[in-house]
C-alpha cells in the first residue's frame, strides 16, 4: 500500500515542475458556454416561445441563451488574445475529491454510513502525502465514528450505520 | 419612535432561548470557518442550509446571518497571525495586522480587530434599522416592470463590478439564469431541460449548487494552498490590551470605516471586500498616522475590520426589502427564506416584522457573542489554526456528502454535487467567478415571472421598461454601469500591457 502514496508523490512532483498552462486554455470555458447556450436556444424553441404578450415556456431560455451565446463569443475572443499564464491546476486534488464523493454516493446505501464515511475519508486524504497511511486509516475511523454518533445517534437521521454485513 | 419600538420587539424575539442558541451556533461556526484559510462563509452557509429547513424561519435567518458576519471576525485572525486572509475581505487587514504581529503586537492587533468589527457591526445595524423601512416603503409602489428592472440592475451590478473580467461575470449570471429554468415551469406546468430525470422536476436544489460550486470547488483549491503550512506568529498575552493612546487612535477610524462600509454593503455588487479596500484607502489619506500605514498601525487594522463588518450588516437591506441580493451569500439568504415560503420584498417588513426586527436585534446579540468569543477565547481559535489541514479537509468533504445526502436521502444529489464541484473548480481555473452564477440561479425564476407579468400587462409592448419612469431610470443605470465596468476593465488591461512593455 505505501507504493500508492509514492506514486502520488511522484505524480505531484511531475505536476509541480510542469509549465503552467497558457491562459488561452480559458477559451475552452467560453466554448463550453457557447455549447450550453445553443442547447438552451434549441430546447427553448422546441418548448415554444409564445407571443410577446403571453411569453411561452421556452421564451426565457431562448432570450438568456442568445445573451449567453453573444457573451461567450466575447469571452472566447478575449481569452485567445490573453498571453499570460493561467493558474496551475491541481488535478490530483480534483480527482481525489471527485473520487471521494463518488465513493460516498455509491457506498452509503450499500454498506451503510460508517464504512462509507471511512472509505470517503481515505480517498479524500490520498492527495496529501504528508499524512502517513496509518494516519489516514485512523482519521477515517475517527470521522466514521463521529458521523455515526452525530448524525444517527444525536440527530436521529434515518441512515443505516452498517448495512449488508 | 417606530424604529425603537420595532427594535425592542426584535430584541424580545432574538432573546428567545431558541434564537439565542442558533445565533450562538451561527457565529461560532462562522468564526471557525473564517479562521480556516481558503474556505469562506459561502461554503459554511451552504453546509448549514439543509439544517435550516427544520428550523423556524427567524431562527434559520439568525443562524445564517451569524455565520456570515462571524466569518468576518474569524477571517482577520488568520490575516493577522499568518498573513493569509481567512476570508477575501480580510485581505486588507493583512497590510497592517501582519506587521503588528511580527513586532510582537499580535495581541493588540487581534483585540483592535475584534473591537473595530464590533463597532462597525453596530453602525451597520443602525443604518439597516433606519434605512430598510424607508426603502421598503418606496418599493411598495413597484409593479412587475420595476421589479424586473431592479433585478436586472442587481444582477449586472453583482457581476460586472466583481473582480475579474466583467464580460465573464455577466456570462456567469446569464448561465445562472438558464440553470434556474431547469424543472417544471410554474406558469405553464411544462417540464424544461429535465432530460427525463425525475429528481430534476423541482429544479436543481440551491443547496447542491452552492455546496458544489463553493464547498467542493473551494476545497479542491484549498488543499494545495494550505499544504505549505505558513509561519505563524506567537501571541504575547501580556500585551493584549491596547494602550490608552491606541484606544484613542482607533475611535475615528472605526466610525469612518463603519460609515464607508455601510454604504458599500448596501450597494449591490460591492460588498465587504470593496468596502474595506475603500475605507483603508480613505483612511490612508485622512489619518494623522498615515506615515505608519503598512508598518503596523493599529488604525490600519481597525479601519478595514470596521468597514467589512458594517458592510455585512447593510448587505441585508436590499436583500430583504427588494429581494435583490448583492452577493452570493445574500442569494443563499433569499433561497433559505423562499424554502420557508417567505418571499423577500417590501412586504416582508410588514408581513414578517418579527423576522426583520428579530434579525436586526440578533446583530447586536451576535456581535456581543463574537466579542466574547474573540477576546477571552482568542487562544482557542489560535490553537485551531495549528490543526493541520490534512485532518480537516477530508472531514469537511464527509460533512458535505452527508449534508447533501440528508436533504432527500437520495444519492443522486451527491452525484449532482460532484458535477457542480468539478464545474466550480474548472470555472476558477478558467477565471470565471462562481458567485454571479449562484446569484443568477436564485433570481432567475423571479426575473422570468416578473418579465412575463410585465409583458402581459403591457400587452406585449417591451417599450414599457423604458417608458415607465422608475424602470426607465433603472435600465439606463444598468447600461451605464455595464459600459463603465467594461471600459475600466479595458483601461486596466491596457495599463498592464503598457507596464509590461516598458519593463521589457
Amino acid at each position: 500500500m505505501p507504493s500508492v502514496i509514492s506514486v502520488f508523490q511522484r505524480l505531484q512532483q511531475a505536476e509541480d515542475t510542469a509549465r503552467p498552462p497558457h491562459a488561452w486554455l480559458g477559451a475552452l470555458g467560453g466554448v463550453a458556454l457557447l455549447a450550453l447556450s445553443v442547447l438552451f436556444i434549441w430546447g427553448g424553441i422546441e418548448l415554444g416561445v409564445g407571443s410577446p404578450r403571453r411569453l411561452g415556456t421556452g421564451a426565457f431560455p431562448v432570450l438568456t441563451g442568445i445573451a449567453l451565446a453573444l457573451l461567450s463569443l466575447a469571452v472566447i475572443v478575449m481569452d485567445l488574445r490573453d498571453t499570460s499564464d493561467a493558474e496551475r491546476p491541481d488535478w490530483l486534488a480534483f480527482a481525489a475529491i471527485g473520487a471521494a464523493l463518488m465513493v460516498f454516493a455509491s457506498s452509503v446505501e450499500r454498506i451503510g454510513l460508517a464504512p462509507g464515511v471511512f472509505l470517503t475519508v481515505i480517498i479524500a486524504s490520498l492527495p496529501d502525502p504528508s499524512l502517513p497511511w496509518r494516519g489516514k486509516l485512523l482519521l477515517g475511523g475517527i470521522v466514521a465514528l463521529g458521523c455515526w454518533g452525530l448524525f444517527i445517534g444525536a440527530l436521529g437521521l434515518p441512515f443505516d450505520a452498517f448495512k449488508g454485513f | 419612535m417606530e424604529i425603537i419600538a420595532g427594535f425592542s420587539h426584535g430584541l424580545m424575539v432574538a432573546l428567545q432561548p431558541e434564537n439565542l442558541l442558533y445565533c450562538f451556533i451561527g457565529v461560532t461556526l462562522g468564526t471557525f470557518i473564517g479562521v480556516l484559510p481558503g474556505i469562506g462563509s459561502m461554503a459554511a452557509i451552504a453546509m448549514i442550509l439543509p439544517l435550516t429547513f427544520y428550523l423556524e424561519p427567524t431562527s434559520a435567518l439568525v443562524m445564517i446571518a451569524g455565520v456570515y458576519y462571524g466569518a468576518e471576525y474569524g477571517g482577520s485572525i488568520a490575516s493577522i497571525l499568518m498573513n493569509i486572509p481567512g476570508t477575501p475581505s480580510s485581505s486588507i487587514t493583512c497590510i497592517d495586522g501582519y506587521p503588528m504581529a511580527r513586532q510582537g503586537r499580535a495581541g493588540v492587533a487581534l483585540f483592535a480587530s475584534a473591537i473595530a468589527s464590533f463597532g462597525g457591526g453596530m453602525i451597520g445595524m443602525v443604518v439597516m434599522a433606519v434605512l430598510a423601512p424607508v426603502l421598503a416603503q418606496l418599493a411598495l409602489n413597484f409593479g412587475p416592470t420595476e421589479y424586473f428592472a431592479v433585478i436586472l440592475l442587481g444582477l449586472v451590478a453583482a457581476s460586472a463590478v466583481s473582480n475579474g473580467s466583467p464580460v465573464k461575470g455577466v456570462a456567469m449570471v446569464v448561465a445562472g439564469l438558464m440553470l434556474g429554468t431547469i424543472g417544471v415551469d410554474i406558469t405553464t406546468g411544462a417540464e424544461r431541460f429535465t432530460m427525463g430525470i425525475p429528481e430534476l422536476r423541482d429544479g436543481v436544489s440551491l443547496v447542491i449548487v452552492a455546496m458544489g460550486l463553493f464547498g467542493v470547488g473551494e476545497l479542491i483549491v484549498s488543499i494545495k494552498a494550505n499544504a505549505s503550512g505558513a509561519h505563524q506568529n506567537r501571541i504575547d498575552y501580556a500585551q493584549f490590551y491596547p494602550t490608552r493612546a491606541e484606544w484613542k487612535a482607533m475611535v475615528a477610524p472605526i466610525l469612518r470605516g463603519g460609515g464607508i462600509g455601510s454604504f458599500f454593503g448596501a450597494l449591490p455588487g460591492t460588498g465587504q471586500t470593496v468596502a474595506s479596500a475603500v475605507a483603508y484607502a480613505v483612511e490612508k489619506k485622512l489619518s494623522p498616522a498615515r506615515a505608519r500605514f503598512g508598518q503596523g498601525a493599529v488604525e490600519g487594522v481597525a479601519v478595514p475590520e470596521s468597514a467589512n463588518n458594517s458592510a455585512t450588516q447593510t448587505a441585508f437591506i436590499p436583500t430583504l426589502t427588494l429581494g435583490v441580493p448583492g452577493s452570493a451569500s445574500m442569494a443563499l439568504v433569499i433561497g433559505a427564506l423562499m424554502i420557508h415560503g417567505i418571499v423577500p420584498g417590501p412586504r416582508l417588513l410588514v408581513d414578517h416584522s418579527d423576522l426583520f426586527w428579530g434579525l436586526v436585534a440578533s446583530f447586536l446579540i451576535g456581535n456581543i457573542l463574537l466579542l466574547i468569543l474573540n477576546i477571552p477565547l482568542i487562544g482557542l481559535w489560535v490553537r485551531l489554526l495549528q490543526i493541520p489541514y490534512k485532518y480537516l479537509y477530508p472531514t469537511i468533504i464527509v460533512l458535505i456528502c452527508v449534508g447533501v445526502y440528508s436533504i432527500n436521502n437520495n444519492v443522486f444529489d451527491v452525484w449532482l454535487t460532484l458535477a457542480f464541484g468539478w464545474a466550480g473548480y474548472l470555472m476558477r481555473l478558467f477565471r470565471f467567478e462562481p458567485a454571479p452564477l449562484l446569484i443568477g440561479f436564485v433570481l432567475g425564476p423571479m426575473m422570468e415571472e416578473q418579465l412575463r407579468r410585465a409583458m402581459l400587462l403591457s400587452r406585449g409592448d417591451a417599450g414599457v421598461f423604458l417608458t415607465r419612469p422608475i424602470s426607465g431610470v433603472l435600465i439606463v443605470l444598468t447600461v451605464v454601469l455595464l459600459v463603465w465596468s467594461i471600459l475600466s476593465a479595458l483601461r486596466a488591461k491596457r495599463r498592464v500591457r503598457a507596464a509590461m512593455r516598458s519593463a521589457e
